[in-house]
Formats: C-alpha cells, structure tokens, sequence
C-alpha cells in the first residue's frame, strides 16, 4: 500500500473517559476505519479525565492541570499531535494549551505540578486535532471514496458536529489555520459522507448546543435543544442523526424517550457516529462496526444496504 | 401606566393613589403616578478588580458592550433574563444587588462557546460569565444552584475513582444528589443493545489510572493554589 500523506506526524489518540464508556462503539469503528484507510495513531494508554465542561467552573488549577497531564503523555509518546474524538475533550485540551500560551507563570506552575507527579514538563509542542479533521486531513474524501464496498445510495443523512467542535475559535484555531474547519459552518464530515454516496441534507442544528453539561441539573432546557436538533433533522428529511460528538450523541440517545413523550413521537431517530457509518460503508458487518450496541436501532434504517 | 421598556431596569416601583389634590386640582390618569425613590447604592469596584484578577475573568475589561455574545446566546431562547453582556456590565459596575437578583438566570449557561467564539473583542465571555458566577459563590452572595452541584460532583467522581469517568458512576452519583436521570422505560432501552453487543461487559469494567495513588495528592495540593492570570 502506498504511504499515506499525514501532515500532522505522529498523532496519538487521548481516548478520554466517553470512548471507554458508553462511546466503545465510537473507539471500535475508529480502529477500524483507521486500520483500512492506512492511517496510524497510537493510543495514550494512561490517560486521566480531561474535566470536560465541569471541573474548570470548581477549580482553576485542578481545570488545567488534569488535562496538561495528557499532554504531557503524548509528548513522552513522541507525538506532534492529539487527536480527540470527544469534541469536549478536544475543547478541554485546547483551552489548556491556550491559557499555558497566554500565561508564562502559570504555565510554570502547572509545569511544577507535573513534575511532582512524575510526569515531564509540557513544552507546548503539540497540535490538538479531532478525528474528523484527522481523516479528513490525511486520506480526505477521496482516499474514503475508494474504499467504499457498501455504496450508501440514497441515505439521507444529517452531520452533527456539536458545539464544541470548532468552537471557540481562539481554542480550537478554526479559521486560523489551513487544515481546521470552517469556524461557522463546518464542512469536513459533510465531504467525507458525501464520498460514501450519502445524502447529506442541509442541516441548521449542525452545530447546535444539546445541553451537554446541563443535561443531568438543567433537564427542561436540554431536552427542548435536543428536541431542537432531531426536528431540524427530521424537517430536512434526514433519516439518520450523524454525530462526532459521544456527549451529544449519549445525551440524545438515552433522552430519546422523553423527547418522544414531550414533543412527539415522530422525532424518534437514529443516531450513529460518523466513524461507525464509514465501517458500514468499508464493508464491516454491523456487530464489527458494534452498530447493534447504539440504544436508537440504526438498524433500522441501514438494513436495506446489507 | 405603561412604562417603556428601556425604562423599566431603573424603575423599581410606582406609587398610585385613587384621589390626588394638588393646589385644589384633582390629578388623574398618569399624572397619578409616583416613581419610588430608588437611590442605588452598594456599587462595589472591588468586584471588578477581582474578577479581572482571575484567569478565566481576565478579558472582562475588553468588553465594548456590542452584545454580540447575547445575540447568539443558546439560553438567551429559554430564559428572558440571560445575558452575558448584561452580566458583564453589572459586575463591572459592581452593581452586586442585580447580579443576586439575577442568580437564577446566571448560572444556566450550557458551555456552547458561541459567545467566545464571536467575541470581536476577544472576550472569552464563558470564561468571564463562569467567573462573575464563581465570584458570587465565594462570597456567599448567591445559593448554590444545581449546575454548581453537579459540577462538583463530577470532580468529586473522578477524584475518588482513580482519576476517570464513566457513565454509569456519573449517573449513580447524580441520581443520589437527586437530579432525575433514568425512568425504567430508558433502563430497558438502554439494556437490549448493551446486553446484546457485549458493551455491558466494559462498562462494568473498573478503569483507574495505574499511579493515582501519586497523583492523587498533587492535585489535591494545586487545588488550594490560588491563580493569576500572569
């Protein structure tokens, strides 16, 4: 097989806590589509919790220091960059990055802090990159279309990107630099469905908020947002929910329910992470791509293309 | 009287009589009307100060007051009173009364970065809102609200079980602390496919950093630092 392009250099993955929870399916597909596509990434094996949305609003320091552990991992793995496929974690790493760039003096203490645990000090040398910007980045649509043993003829489909994805830009560096996505509108996952004979349909929820860290304390206001997302999908004439996010994507699928009792039955919908639509499409069979194991019955809809 | 509402933020009450005789005339209809006195005090500029003295509360001073960040507001939506910019002026006043006024509003921000991320300031408005927030915590000003609760429950559940997460701890804890989370109907969804697939099998499975016990410690000690935004 012919070397692929990896403009990124040695790219580790920081699971985070979601892929190896209730997210499984999302890491599973991953390996996958990554092992057919030729592009390599290796895995922090110890990782800690980023503290996602929640554990920078109780303590500074505790904010920033969980997740510049992880950083300092990936530098010890040799890694130019991290790769997330939880946008929330993409967020937390990002802003971590951002406020040890802004603040020498902090940065030194957090650097301390690491060095207490053992860990080597982070010397700010990394780039953070989510997985769709990864496979777009290295094999692109083109590289994704080759692969395609299951064309997705007549699948209409919705991208979810989920807030966190290419926001804020001042973190996440979308619009600052050639290989991020649109910081309004992004596109990337959009091109890599379309290379798998997809239909994507115009979606205004793309980036929507779903509730994310209120959706245990605030439940009225997430589960009307949710609701939000699944009727602008539904409206276009989607018939799958496709997400990059495993906060977005849990969320839903287990509000699923009482969405349906509070704004209607006929917003039931599917939900599957891009990556698990890109294994369907290479060919994998459903348990491979673990499809069977999301609470929504993708199933349902994909069956027709076995 | 209808008052306009541009008006209505300073005025605090109306005083209205059924009869009014003023040098032997009768006074009706809106000439009846009174506004209570209201003389604001308790602006305090240490507020100010110490929120720009905070690394999430930094940028507060770049503010303009476009109200960018509130025309794109998520909450904005759900709840009248949201407004970041709004909140960004009155701590910057020091005005601590409408900012307690305020505490149901204030801390219902879901984290979506539009604000930070339009900010033609730079502002990094969630950070700042998170901050003025945090401020009235400390202070005793505001009762602790439920965003603040489950927050820190989360870092309580990743402190005590070895420095990760998983969904099924998260969901334990919060159903005790109270939060409503799963009706029976969502548990049976939820077991078919995870039975099914085999995925209960790693849920179960405890995850835990190898040298926590090291770890541990040091971030119970960066917990008590204070930190500047230099």
């Amino acid at each position: 097989m012919t070397e692929i392009a990896n403009p990124y250099g040695k790219v580790a993955l920081y699971p985070g806590c979601a892929l190896d929870g209730l997210g499984k399916s999302y890491d599973v597909s991953l390996q996958l589509v990554a092992r057919d596509l030729g592009i390599n990434y290796e895995k922090i094996e110890d990782y800690n919790c980023c503290g996602a949305l929640e554990v920078k609003n109780v303590n500074t320091m505790t904010g920033l220091l969980l997740p510049a552990r992880n950083l300092s991992l990936a530098r010890q793995m040799g890694a130019n960059a991290v790769m997330s496929a939880c946008p929330g974690c993409h967020y937390s790493l990002s802003r971590t990055q951002y406020f040890m760039t802004r603040y020498p003096k902090l940065r030194e203490k957090v650097n301390s802090y690491l060095e207490k645990m053992g860990e080597k000090q982070y010397d700010m040398q990394l780039l953070m990159i989510h997985a769709v910007e990864f496979i777009y980045n290295t094999v692109g649509p083109e590289g994704v279309k080759a692969r395609v043993k299951r064309p997705l003829q007549g699948l209409k489909v919705a991208p979810y990107y989920g807030c966190l994805y290419s926001r804020p830009k001042a973190y996440t560096l979308t619009g600052y630099m050639k290989m991020k996505d649109d910081p309004e509108r992004p596109v990337f996952m959009d091109e890599l469905l379309r290379a798998l004979g997809a239909e994507v349909v115009p979606f205004e929820s793309k980036t929507m908020c779903c509730g994310g860290p209120h959706v245990y304390s605030d439940v009225t206001t997430s589960l009307h947002l949710e609701a939000r997302i699944l009727k602008d999908a539904k409206r276009n004439g989607a018939e799958l929910l496709i997400t990059d996010c495993p906060l977005g994507h849990v969320a839903i699928e287990t509000n699923m329910n009482k969405i349906a009792e509070k704004y209607g039955e006929d917003l039931r919908m599917p939900l599957v992470y891009f990556t698990q639509l890109l294994a369907f499409a290479f060919g994998h069979s459903p348990d491979e791509a673990l499809l069977t194991a999301n609470l929504s019955n993708p199933m349902s809809v994909l069956k027709r293309y076995l | 009287m209808p008052i306009p509402n541009l008006e209505k933020p300073i005025i605090k009450g109306l005083i209205q009589k059924d009869k009014v005789i003023v040098d032997g005339v009768e006074l009706d209809g809106t000439w009846n009307a009174f506004m209570i006195e209201r003389t604001q005090t308790g602006y305090d500029q240490s507020v100010w100060d110490e929120i720009a003295n905070t690394v999430e509360g930094a940028t507060i001073s770049l503010c303009w007051q476009c109200g960018t960040c509130t025309s794109g507001c998520t909450m904005r939506e759900y709840d009248p009173n949201y407004s970041p910019r709004r909140f960004i002026d009155l701590a910057r006043k020091g005005d601590k009364q409408s900012l307690i006024e305020l505490q149901d509003s204030i801390w219902r921000c879901v984290s979506c970065q539009k604000c930070t991320h339009r900010c033609p300031k730079g502002v990094l408005v969630e950070e700042v809102v998170h901050s003025i927030h945090n401020y009235l915590l400390k202070h005793g000003l505001v009762k602790t609200d439920p965003g603040t609760i489950f927050d820190e429950l989360f870092l309580d559940t990743v402190m005590k079980n070895g420095g990760r997460i998983s969904e099924l701890l998260l969901g334990g804890a919060s159903a005790k602390a109270g939060f409503v989370t799963m009706s029976l109907r969502d548990l049976l969804t939820m077991m078919g496919p995870l039975l099914k697939s085999g995925l209960i099998k790693d849920l179960m499975k405890p995850s835990r950093v190898k040298e926590w016990d090291r770890i541990k410690p040091v971030l119970e000690e960066a917990m008590k630092e204070e930190v500047t935004p230099e």
